[in-house]
């Protein structure tokens, strides 16, 4: 859906004072632009140099030799396929399940009119307030009662449960932007409520459900608290706990810690910018209007 | 025929199963606890052995640290959240501007909001380091300083740069919710407040703040709860030390149950966070029904 506002066409700088507010946006977007890059610019120049220059006396911006094997080097140095690989079970794993709860539960919210909506629309606000780390002493009582610390299942529960909520809100706000009358003509056609849902709504809501998915996956990646707390074992840490094992007690070895660093990061933030458009568009529809 | 009508009272209950399932144990179950937990005698070991009234809640006011950890807190979160709010306010008022590269510009501001916490602070914490930290070179290179500063002289000024981090990252999350709720704002008001002969600040204050107020009561209590809770930050940077002088709530409250073993002190501080944040939640839900009833 594109707004009527967003025109593409430029407006014409006319008068000498519009002039200089236009150089003086551009200046200050540049600026901006460099600022938030900065620390982008830096992990990759970083991850690009030797031990003895990031150390050298004499700091220096780009590396004086630039040093590619370090984006080989890491995956032997720490188990760092391994780490990937947990951190995609737990964010893929913490995404399907939190998808799977909240689509039935968004459905019923938006489509059903029951005692108790107002209640459970509050109990996911309220679940919303409660970050896990608040929540570590209980948490890593429940884990221990189920035998689930130091597992990637405990992970994913504890992920799923807590972005849940977002999922849920996004999802509400969707399915309520979309008419329910596909749906009601199905099932005059025979469909019931399941096979409405499944064949009329989500493939319309689809744009909304991807949303959902990637911003829950993102947000599983990207944990790290609980991660710390649950995971002893290193064969089963996610890459947020697995890199830090670059940043030991007496020498950081920044190097292999902003080369593992950048390819943690690239794959989400390429998602991110896919969804970005969407993301505020139902943060703001799901989250305000109801 | 009654069997149906009892399937269509509870149909409802049914979808929510799956959700309310995962929300009872992984969350309501852990708050329990956690308040079960602040109020007994628990054995270093983590076994609870009876019930302490409110031992554990007095044993956290007495600690010295405490007060300090409660001022870091307050004053966390209000900068943080503050300063975030106003610079993500002004920041979306630029990017609302039509302007060659806006989609760019645009996709690099989330840049810090994808990136997990851990990294960003892991990039700042060797950007400053006064013994090589990048920001003296790139200073020095372009002739601002002269010689190395130490940017973190004292833990103040760590403290400082911690929350310098927190808004960084919590700047786009802002900024795109206001973004959202400035292009939603019809154009033709601008136009007929201009042609009224209305300035700059004028229609700042009478058109666009009413406008986006929703969106901003929204990113506010939502970046409240975030950075209240905010553990990787100060956590990768310093660890709260030296001396609990960087530490907030939750980094004391990690320190007293995984490190020192003091599980019931560490539920109470728990508890004690929750009570702030019970009172934030509840402004939230307050507005945000309100909200609902009027369109509704």
């Amino acid at each position: 859906m594109r707004s009527p506002k967003e025109k593409t066409y430029m407006k014409k700088a006319r008068t000498p004072k519009e002039k200089a507010g236009r150089i003086a946006l551009y200046v200050f977007v540049v600026c901006l632009a460099l600022v938030v890059l900065y620390p982008y610019f830096v992990m990759f120049t970083t991850a690009l140099k030797s031990r003895a220059e990031i150390y050298a006396m004499k700091g220096t911006l780009l590396p004086i030799v630039w040093e590619w094997n370090n984006f080989t080097d890491v995956w032997s140095l720490a188990p760092l396929a391994r780490y990937f690989i947990n951190s995609i079970v737990v964010a893929g794993g913490a995404t399907a399940i939190s998808i799977i709860c909240g689509i039935p539960a968004a459905y019923a919210l938006s489509r059903m009119r029951f005692r108790g909506k107002k209640f459970f629309l509050g109990l996911v606000i309220v679940s919303q307030m409660f970050a896990p780390v608040v929540l570590l002493v209980g948490i890593y009582k429940i884990m221990s009662m189920f035998h689930l610390t130091n597992t990637l299942v405990g992970l994913i529960f504890i992920n799923a449960a807590f972005n849940q909520a977002f999922a849920i809100w996004l999802l509400r706000g969707t399915f309520m932007s979309i008419s329910p009358e596909m749906e009601k003509a199905a099932t005059i056609d025979g469909c019931n409520q399941v096979q409405a849902m499944i064949r009329v709504l989500l493939p319309v809501a689809a744009p909304g459900i991807v949303t959902a998915l990637i911003f829950v996956f993102i947000n599983a990646w990207n944990e790290y608290t609980v991660a710390l707390t649950l995971i002893s074992d290193d064969a089963l840490k996610p890459l947020t706990v697995g890199i830090t094992t670059f940043n030991g007690y007496n020498m950081i070895e920044w190097q292999y810690l902003f080369a593992s660093s950048l390819f943690a990061t690239i794959p989400v933030v390429i998602l991110f910018v896919c969804i970005e458009k969407h993301l505020v568009g139902g943060l703001t529809s799901g989250g305000v209007k109801g | 025929m009654k069997k149906k009508k009892i399937l269509r009272a509870v149909s409802p209950y049914l979808w929510l199963l799956p959700s309310i399932l995962l929300m009872v144990i992984f969350i309501l179950f852990p708050i329990f606890e956690v308040f079960r937990t602040s109020l007994s005698e628990v054995s270093r070991a983590g076994i609870i052995k009876g019930f302490a009234g409110l031992d554990n809640f007095t044993k956290v006011m007495k600690s010295s640290a405490f007060g300090m950890v409660l001022k870091n807190t307050v004053v966390w979160t209000i900068v943080v959240v503050g300063l975030s709010t106003v610079s993500g306010f002004a920041l979306a008022m630029v990017l609302n501007n039509e302007f060659r590269g806006r989609k760019i510009v645009r996709a690099i501001v989330v840049f810090p909001w994808a990136t997990s916490l851990i990294i960003q602070a892991g990039v700042w914490k060797f950007i400053i380091d006064s013994d090589y930290g990048t920001l003296n070179t790139l200073l020095m290179k372009l002739g601002l300083i002269s010689k190395a500063v130490n940017w973190t002289p004292t833990p103040e000024a760590y403290f400082a740069w911690e929350c310098w981090v927190g808004i960084f990252v919590t700047v786009p999350f802002v900024t795109f919710c206001v973004l959202s709720g400035l292009q939603s704002i019809d154009a033709s008001f601008y136009e007929s407040a201009t042609v009224d002969g209305a300035g700059f600040w004028q229609k700042l204050f009478f058109i666009t703040l009413p406008l986006v107020r929703s969106s901003l009561t929204v990113s506010t209590v939502l970046n409240i709860i975030y950075v209240f809770n905010s553990f990787p930050i100060i956590w990768t940077i310093t660890k709260g030390d030296p001396a609990n002088r960087t530490d907030t709530l939750v980094t004391y409250l990690y320190k007293q149950a995984f490190y020192k073993g003091r599980t019931g002190e560490a539920a109470a501080i728990s508890v004690i966070g929750f009570l702030i944040l019970c009172v934030c939640a509840s402004v939230y839900m307050v507005l945000s029904l309100r909200k609902e009833e009027q369109d509704a």
